[in-house]
């Protein structure tokens, strides 16, 4: 009996740590669908050139040195950030403004296909040009505690519980900055700007609510939001340029589970997708764990087609 | 203080408005009446940026608004309560409001407006929290109206506000209307259907068809005009 609650417990602990991760991953995504409209098949993509910029920003400013190898590998992440935020904020203003926000309308189906092709092309060109630029050998950023545990004695030695010390401080940091973007989402004049861009981009106009700009911030916030997960991880999983494509399914997931456009929701998915994935490898070969995550995904899409936290009609 | 000089413009291959001529002065409060599809939106939507001129002129206040984007339109102090109310859905009626006070006017007087739009609709004081989409017609109308008014524009836009009232809901609301009118002295431009309230909050209007002002007065000069009485008024 202890062996199996044992292996539970430690698959639910492990779940909940990377689910948190995947979380932060989907909010970026989830935010760029609920505000833009835009099915950003680049994301993962983003995400991989964020997890690069945090490798090389932890070894150009010698953040082990400056920071120490346990705290070092956080900032690289949270430096990551930024750095995606301006190249989400770039891309948007050269490329995706073309085919979205308030030109939508003189486009065929709502500029969708148009959406899908650039950002489907944004997705090869960041792969390949990462792979020209970054070489194609898996590198994690070095961490001393990435393979540390806190063992937690629950019962006299009989049930102890191993907690990654690298994946629970990920985890609080993903669940701050979550709990900060909800906070300026709901509270401040920009996040509310966004959300009326997002409700009716006709309307945001009228207001003099500068729907372009918006829609930039926007973009940048979700790259780099994403980017800040990716940075997470990038210290306990080598990666290469093709990264991308692992998560953005991940990703996917998640943001459905959640219920599309749903900030908030769209965490929780994330988190979901973690326990599942973890726990299935309870029963599963790990080659099955993906699989184990579309079959609870599917069934979800059967009986709760609007995701476990969204509302049947968003708009009117 | 509004302008519009031989104004065309249209949707794609079609064209919708073809050289419309329009003048607004301060304090003034103008209807434009006229059938479905003659090109009062469209008119709208040209004035506040949202459609292109083709050709002709748009002045506020002196400013040639063909280079102004949208966006900054309002601004200048243009506010558009559009056709259809257009609201925040999944924004509370209070965030609706807020958004209405974008502009640097709107915040910087964002005290004053809203006691006065609560003074004006006092049921949005208790539906303040509540969300804009879940509001009745005629809320969601007081809802648009006191968005426009959060701008602090000089000139307030008002696209057919009676659709989907019932009588008495309509009523109400141009009577407010006439008080925004004459409490605050604001200037209105109001597209109207429903050409006999329209003709009697307004002083002056214009009748719009097919694209083409056919007809311009004084409020007592369009009523007594037969073609007006019988195209409009049923009489």
């Amino acid at each position: 009996m202890m062996p199996q609650l044992e292996g539970l417990l430690q698959a639910l602990n492990a779940g909940l740590l990377l689910g948190a991760h995947y979380g932060l991953m989907c909010v970026g995504l989830s935010l760029i669908f609920g505000v833009m409209r835009v099915i950003n098949f680049a994301h993962g993509d983003f995400m991989m050139v964020g997890m690069y910029a945090a490798f090389h920003l932890f070894a150009l400013l010698g953040l082990g040195a400056l920071f120490g190898s346990e705290a070092g590998p956080f900032i690289a992440a949270l430096l990551a950030g930024p750095v995606l935020f301006v190249l989400g904020y770039v891309a948007q203003r050269f490329l995706l403004s073309r085919v979205t926000g308030t030109r939508v309308g003189s486009l065929e189906g709502e500029g969708h296909y148009a959406q899908l092709i650039l950002t489907l092309g944004l997705s090869l060109i960041l792969q390949s040009g990462g792979q020209i630029l970054f070489g194609s050998v898996p590198v994690s950023i070095p961490s001393d505690i990435s393979s540390e545990a806190w063992e937690i004695d629950l019962a006299d030695g009989a049930l102890v519980l191993f907690i990654n010390q690298a994946r629970a401080w990920g985890a609080a940091i993903a669940a701050a900055l979550v709990i900060l973007l909800v906070l300026v989402i709901t509270r401040s004049r920009l996040g509310k700007s966004l959300r009326a861009a997002a409700d009716n981009v006709q309307a945001a106009l009228y207001m003099g609510i500068d729907v372009d700009r918006a829609h930039r911030i926007t973009f940048g916030l979700g790259v780099g939001i994403t980017a800040v997960a990716g940075g997470l991880l990038a210290s306990s999983y080598p990666f290469t340029p093709y990264v991308g494509l692992e998560y953005v399914i991940i990703m996917y997931a998640g943001v459905v589970l959640g219920g599309l456009g749903s900030t908030v929701g769209a965490f929780w998915g994330g988190l979901l997708i973690g326990v599942i994935q973890q726990c299935s490898a309870l029963l599963l070969p790990t080659q099955l764990q993906n699989t184990a995550i579309f079959v609870v995904f599917l069934l979800v899409v059967f009986l709760r087609p609007q995701g476990l936290l969204g509302r049947v009609s968003e708009r009117t | 203080m509004l302008e519009i000089d031989n104004l065309h413009a249209g949707y794609g291959g079609s064209s919708v408005l073809k050289g419309v001529s329009l003048q607004l002065r301060q304090g003034e409060f103008v209807a434009v009446v006229g059938p479905n599809g003659a090109g009062k939106t469209t008119l709208f939507k040209t004035i506040s940026g949202t459609v292109a001129a083709r050709s002709g002129r748009i002045r506020f206040n002196g400013t040639d608004l063909a280079a102004i984007p949208a966006a900054r339109r309002p601004h200048l102090g243009i506010a558009h309560v559009p056709e259809g109310r257009q609201l925040f859905p999944s924004l509370t009626v209070m965030e609706n409001l807020e958004m209405g006070a974008s502009t640097e006017a709107g915040r910087r007087d964002w005290a004053r407006n809203l006691a006065q739009v609560l003074e004006w609709f006092p049921i949005l004081a208790e539906r303040r929290n509540q969300l804009a989409g879940t509001l009745s017609g005629g809320q969601q109308q007081m809802v648009a109206v006191g968005r426009g008014l959060a701008s602090s524009p000089s000139l307030l836009m008002l696209d057919e506000p009676s659709m989907g009232l019932a009588p008495a809901v309509a009523e109400f609301i141009f009577d407010r209307l006439t008080e925004i009118h004459r409490q605050a002295g604001m200037t209105i431009l109001l597209v109207e259907q429903r050409v006999a309230e329209a003709l009697e909050s307004a002083d002056r209007g214009y009748v719009l068809e097919a694209g083409r002002i056919v007809l311009e007065g004084t409020h007592e000069a369009l009523r007594s005009d037969d073609r007006v009485r019988q195209a409009y008024l049923g009489m």
